[in-house]
C-alpha cells in the first residue's frame, strides 16, 4: 500500500483508512475513493449518488430505479444511434457493468480491464449531467420495468418482505418498495424523472469508486479530466432547472414517527410453504449500537452454529432462516425469518423465532459465539477485499450510510464489540411495541 | 499469445490421490479452494437424487465429531466450506484464512470420507429436498426449464429434470440404507482434483497430501445416455395461479459437446444473439421494444460426457406474451438468416476475452476456472490461449456453427405461468 497520499492540483486529500484514501475535487466537491490493488489487471469504476427511494415522495416511488434504467439509454456523446451505447462501448472491451438501486443510493459500475478505466469514467461523467431522459425512451422502458415488477410479485417472499415494511413504515419512504408501486410506475412521466435527476444527479452529491489495478495519480487526472468541469451542484449552474428539493436533501426526508404497539401483515399468494418474518424498528446504520447488531446477526444467523440453524433449521421446523440488519441511513429494521418445512404451523416457527432472540435479549451471548462471530466478520472482511468488484460494492453501501470508513475500519470497530454491547443492543430493539409481524400463507394446491 | 500467465504460475501436482493445481496470487491472506471427484452414478437408477442427499448430509458430522462441533471448527476459524452434487461429480468448494488451511482441507477430507450418515440428519435432508420440489413448483423459471428439459432428453440422460410429482414420490422413496449404500460405493477419489489459489505455498501440497492421503477409489463407471432424444417440436404450458409474469424457454437439443471442434465458434455466435446486454436480443426485445426485463440465449449443459441444448430465455407480462415470442423468434430468425456481422463478432471477441479475464479477478473464479478446466481434461494453458482462440475465429466459422447448431424451426416452447385467458 502507497504510504503517501496523491499531491494533485484538482484534488485536496482528505483521509486515508484500511487501504482506501478519499479525494475532494477543488472545483465541484466530488468525493474520489482510491483503492489500488494489484492483485490482478482488473479495475472496477463506480460512481455513488446518494440518492434512493428514501428520497421520493408519493406519485414518484419507484422514479429513482426508473432513472437509473434511463441512465443506459443515453446520454450526449454514449447513445445507440452513435453506436456508443454504454453497453455497446464498454461491453466491448470486456466490461461487466450494471447499476442497482436501493434505499439511499444507487450506483453505476464497470468491472473491466484496467487498460480501459477511463472509457468508463468519460461514460460516467457523460451521463452525470448530460442524460437524455427522453419521452420515447421512457415508453419502451416503462414496460421493462412493469415486467421486471411482475417478476418481483411472483416471489411470495419478496411479497411479505414489501408488506412488511410498507406496515412498519407508515410515513418515511423506507415503506415502499424501492422498484415503486405499480401506479406510479405505470404513470410517472419523462419530466418528471428529469426534474428527480436535476435534483440529485450533481458532483456534491456523488462519490467516484475506483479499486484494483491503477495508476493513483493517474486515475486522478482522468477523473479531473471528465467529472472536472461539472458544476457542484443546481445552485452552482445557472442552466440547471428548479430542483425538487430546496432543503438539504435529508431535512426533506419524512420522518417516522414512533411504532407503539405491534402490528401483522398476512400475504396470500398461490403457493406450497409458508413464511414467517419478525421486523423490529432498529437504529440508523452509523449509530453507535448498530456494529454490536451486525455481530447478532452472525450469532443469530452465520452458519450452522447459530442459534436460529440450531432452533429451526436443524430441528425440521424451517427449510431456511436468517436475520439480517441493513445499515441504512435513517432507522431501518432488525429482521428474522424463516421459510416454513412441510406440516409447521406458522405459530410454531414465530414462537421459537421470539424464543431465540429473546434469549439474546435475556440472557446474552457466550464468549464463544462472540469469538466465533469476529473471527467471522475478520473472514468476510478479507474475503470482501477478494477482487476489485467486492470492494467497491461494500464501499458503495458504507457511503450511502454516509461514512465510507464503515467499510475501512469494520474489522477494528467489531473486534471492539463486547458480549455486553450485543445483549444490550438486543435488550434495545427486541420491543414488541416495535415489532411487525408478517406471515406469507400460501394458498396450497393452486400453484400447480 | 494473451498475458495471463496462469500456466506458468500454477503448479501442477500429485498430492495424495488429488491432482493438484496450486496458484499463487497477489491476495493477502486468504485462500480459496475447489474440488470435484467422479461418482459413477447410474442416472437410469434415479441415483442423482441419492447423490443430491449425499451432498447435503455431509456437511452434518463425522463418524468422530457431531455436526455442530464440525461446524464450530469451521465458523470459529471465519471459515466456509459447501458440498454440490453435479451429475457425473460431486465436490466442495471453500475459503479460509492463509494459516487455518491445513486444519481447514482436513476437516473437507473427513466429512467427505467418514460423514456420520446419521438417520435423523438423511431424514431432515429428505425433508429439505422435498421442501425445494414444492417451493420450485412457485417458480416460474424452475418450471419453464423443467417443462423443456422433458421434451429433449431421455430419462437417464443428465440434463433431464423429473416431472415435480414423480421427484416428490422418489423423494419419498429414499431410505437411509440407500443413502449410505450410495456414499460407500460412489464417493472415493475417482478423477479427485483439486484447485487452491490466493495466499499458498508449495507447503500447500503437503496440507491436501496429509488430509486425503489413503483415499481408495471406487473404480465404477458411470451409466447414463449421452445424446439427447427430442420429441418433435412443440409447445408445453404449465399453468400457475397468483403468476403474472410468464417464463417462456425455447430449445432445441444440439450435437454439440465442449471439445467439439466448433463448440467455441458456436458458443460465439450464441453468445452474440443473447449472451449480454449487447446481444441482439436485448437490443431489440429489451431495449427497442420494450418487451420484456430479461431476455438472452445460452448453451445449455453441453458437456465433454454429454450433448447439450441451445436455450432461449425471456420473460414476459401476461399482456405481452404473444407479442413477446412472436418477436423473439422473429429475432432469432433474423439471426440465423443474416449470419454474424462482422462487427458482432468483434464486439462479442472482446467481450468473451475481457469476461475471460474479469471471471478471474477473484481467487474464488481462478479456483472455479482451472477446476472445471481440468475437468474437461483440458491442459492448463487452455485458460491463457482462450483469448486468443476467441480473436482467431471468423465470421465464416461463427455463422457456419450458427446456422447448423441453431435451427429456429426446431425451437420447442416451455411456457410456466398464469395464462392469459
Amino acid at each position: 500500500m502507497p504510504a503517501e497520499s496523491v499531491d494533485h492540483a484538482a484534488f485536496e486529500f482528505v483521509h486515508a483508512a484500511g487501504g482506501a484514501e478519499e479525494y475532494r475535487h477543488r472545483g465541484n466537491g466530488l468525493s474520489v475513493l482510491l483503492v489500488p490493488d494489484d492483485a490482478a489487471p482488473v479495475v472496477a469504476f463506480q460512481v455513488t449518488y446518494r440518492v434512493g427511494s428514501r428520497n421520493e415522495g408519493a406519485g414518484l416511488t419507484g422514479a429513482t430505479h426508473l432513472l437509473e434504467h434511463l441512465m443506459f439509454k443515453g446520454s450526449e456523446r454514449f447513445n445507440r444511434d452513435l453506436g456508443t451505447s454504454v453497453f455497446q462501448t464498454l461491453q466491448a472491451v470486456g466490461g461487466q457493468i450494471n447499476a442497482t438501486t436501493w434505499y439511499d443510493r444507487t450506483n453505476y459500475y464497470a468491472l473491466l480491464p484496467s487498460e480501459h478505466l477511463e472509457k468508463a469514467v468519460e461514460i460516467e461523467a457523460d451521463r452525470m449531467r448530460g442524460a437524455r431522459v427522453r419521452d420515447e425512451d421512457l415508453a419502451s422502458e416503462r414496460t421493462v420495468v412493469l415486467n421486471e415488477l411482475d417478476r418481483g410479485e411472483n416471489e411470495a417472499l419478496r411479497k411479505l418482505l414489501h408488506a412488511t415494511y410498507a406496515t412498519a413504515f407508515q410515513a418515511h419512504p423506507y415503506g415502499h418498495p424501492v422498484i415503486g408501486w405499480r401506479s406510479d410506475v405505470e404513470t410517472v412521466t419523462a419530466d418528471g424523472l428529469r426534474h428527480f435527476y436535476d435534483t440529485y444527479y450533481w458532483p456534491q452529491n456523488a462519490t467516484a469508486t475506483v479499486a484494483g489495478q491503477f495508476d493513483r495519480a493517474d486515475a486522478l487526472d482522468v477523473v479531473d479530466r471528465h467529472f472536472g468541469a461539472i458544476a457542484a451542484g443546481p445552485e452552482e449552474d445557472p442552466a440547471a432547472p428548479e430542483p425538487l428539493v430546496h432543503r438539504a436533501l435529508d431535512a426533506a426526508v419524512t420522518r417516522e414517527p414512533e411504532q407503539r404497539g405491534e402490528r401483522r401483515v398476512t400475504v396470500r399468494q398461490a403457493g406450497e410453504l409458508g413464511a414467517v418474518l419478525l421486523a423490529y424498528k432498529a437504529p440508523a446504520g452509523l449509530d453507535e449500537a448498530a456494529d454490536a447488531l451486525d455481530v447478532l446477526v452472525q450469532v443469530l444467523a452465520a452458519g450452522k452454529s447459530s442459534r436460529l440453524y440450531r432452533a429451526l433449521t436443524d430441528r425440521g421446523l424451517a427449510t431456511s432462516c436468517s436475520a439480517y440488519f441493513p445499515r441504512l441511513r435513517d432507522p431501518g429494521l432488525f429482521v428474522a425469518y424463516a421459510t416454513l418445512a412441510p406440516d409447521v404451523t406458522h405459530e410454531t416457527a414465530e414462537a421459537e423465532l421470539k424464543a431465540a432472540l429473546a434469549a439474546v435479549a435475556a440472557d446474552g451471548v457466550t464468549d464463544q459465539e462472540l469469538a466465533r462471530a469476529r473471527r467471522q466478520v475478520v473472514a468476510d472482511e478479507a474475503f470482501g477485499r477478494d477482487g476489485p468488484y467486492a470492494v467497491v460494492a461494500q464501499l458503495n453501501e458504507a457511503v450511502a450510510v454516509g461514512d465510507w470508513t464503515l467499510f475501512a475500519d469494520y474489522r477494528d470497530r467489531v473486534e471492539a464489540v463486547t458480549a455486553a454491547d450485543v445483549q444490550a443492543a438486543a435488550a434495545q430493539i427486541l420491543d414488541d411495541d416495535r415489532l411487525t409481524v408478517g406471515w406469507y400463507v400460501p394458498d396450497v394446491g393452486q400453484a400447480l | 499469445m494473451s498475458d495471463l500467465h496462469l500456466a506458468p504460475r500454477t503448479t501442477d501436482t500429485s498430492a495424495g490421490p488429488a491432482r493438484l493445481l496450486l496458484l499463487p496470487t497477489g491476495v493477502r491472506d486468504v485462500v480459496s479452494f475447489r474440488g470435484s471427484f467422479q461418482t459413477a452414478p447410474d442416472f437410469g437408477a434415479d441415483d442423482d437424487i441419492l447423490q443430491d442427499i449425499v451432498a447435503s448430509v455431509l456437511d452434518k458430522g463425522t463418524q468422530a465429531r457431531d455436526r455442530f462441533e464440525i461446524a464450530q471448527e469451521l465458523e470459529g476459524r471465519g471459515a466456509q466450506v459447501s458440498f454440490y452434487s453435479d451429475g457425473l461429480r460431486m465436490g466442495f468448494s471453500g475459503r479460509a484464512l492463509r494459516d487455518d488451511l491445513a486444519e481447514v482441507l482436513a476437516i473437507v477430507a473427513e466429512q467427505v470420507r467418514q460423514p456420520a450418515l446419521d438417520a435423523d440428519e438423511i431424514q431432515k435432508a429428505v425433508v429439505r429436498a422435498t421442501a425445494g420440489v414444492r417451493r420450485s413448483l412457485e417458480s416460474t423459471g424452475a418450471q419453464a426449464s423443467g417443462a423443456l428439459a422433458r421434451r429433449l432428453y431421455p430419462p437417464a440422460h443428465p440434463n433431464y429434470a423429473l416431472e415435480p410429482e414423480t421427484e416428490l414420490a422418489r423423494l419419498d422413496g429414499v431410505t437411509v440404507e440407500a443413502v449410505r449404500a450410495y456414499h460407500a460405493a460412489h464417493v472415493g477419489s475417482d478423477g479427485f482434483t483439486l484447485a487452491v489459489v490466493g495466499d499458498v505455498s508449495p507447503a500447500t501440497a503437503d496440507a491436501v497430501a496429509d488430509a486425503f492421503g489413503g483415499w481408495p477409489a471406487t473404480g465404477r463407471t458411470a451409466t447414463f445416455d449421452a445424446a439427447a432424444a427430442p420429441l418433435p417440436p412443440g409447445r408445453v404450458e404449465v399453468p400457475m395461479e397468483d403468476r403474472r409474469n410468464l417464463d417462456v424457454h425455447l430449445g432445441h437439443a444440439v450435437d454439440l459437446r465442449r471439445d467439439s471442434p466448433d463448440f467455441l465458434a458456436a458458443y460465439a455466435g450464441v453468445f452474440a444473439l443473447g449472451g449480454n446486454f449487447s446481444g441482439r436480443l436485448m437490443q431489440t426485445v429489451r431495449d427497442e421494444q420494450g418487451l420484456t426485463y430479461g431476455i438472452g440465449a445460452g448453451l445449455g449443459g453441453p458437456s465433454v460426457e454429454h450433448d447439450g441444448h441451445v436455450r432461449i430465455q425471456v420473460t414476459l407480462s401476461q399482456e405481452n406474451l404473444a407479442r413477446g415470442v412472436a418477436a423473439t423468434r422473429a429475432e432469432v430468425e433474423g439471426f440465423v438468416a443474416d449470419g454474424v456481422s462482422a462487427e458482432a463478432l468483434r464486439q462479442t471477441q472482446t467481450t468473451l476475452a475481457g469476461l475471460h479475464v474479469v471471471g478471474l479477478a477473484t481467487t474464488g473464479g481462478l479456483a472455479a476456472r482451472l477446476l472445471v478446466n481440468a475437468e474437461r481434461g483440458f491442459a492448463l494453458d487452455y485458460l491463457d490461449r482462450y483469448p486468443d482462440l476467441v480473436h482467431e475465429l471468423t465470421t465464416r466459422e461463427v455463422t457456419e456453427a450458427v446456422r447448423r447448431h441453431l435451427r429456429p424451426a426446431d425451437l420447442h416452447e416451455a411456457v410456466a405461468g398464469s395464462l392469459p385467458t
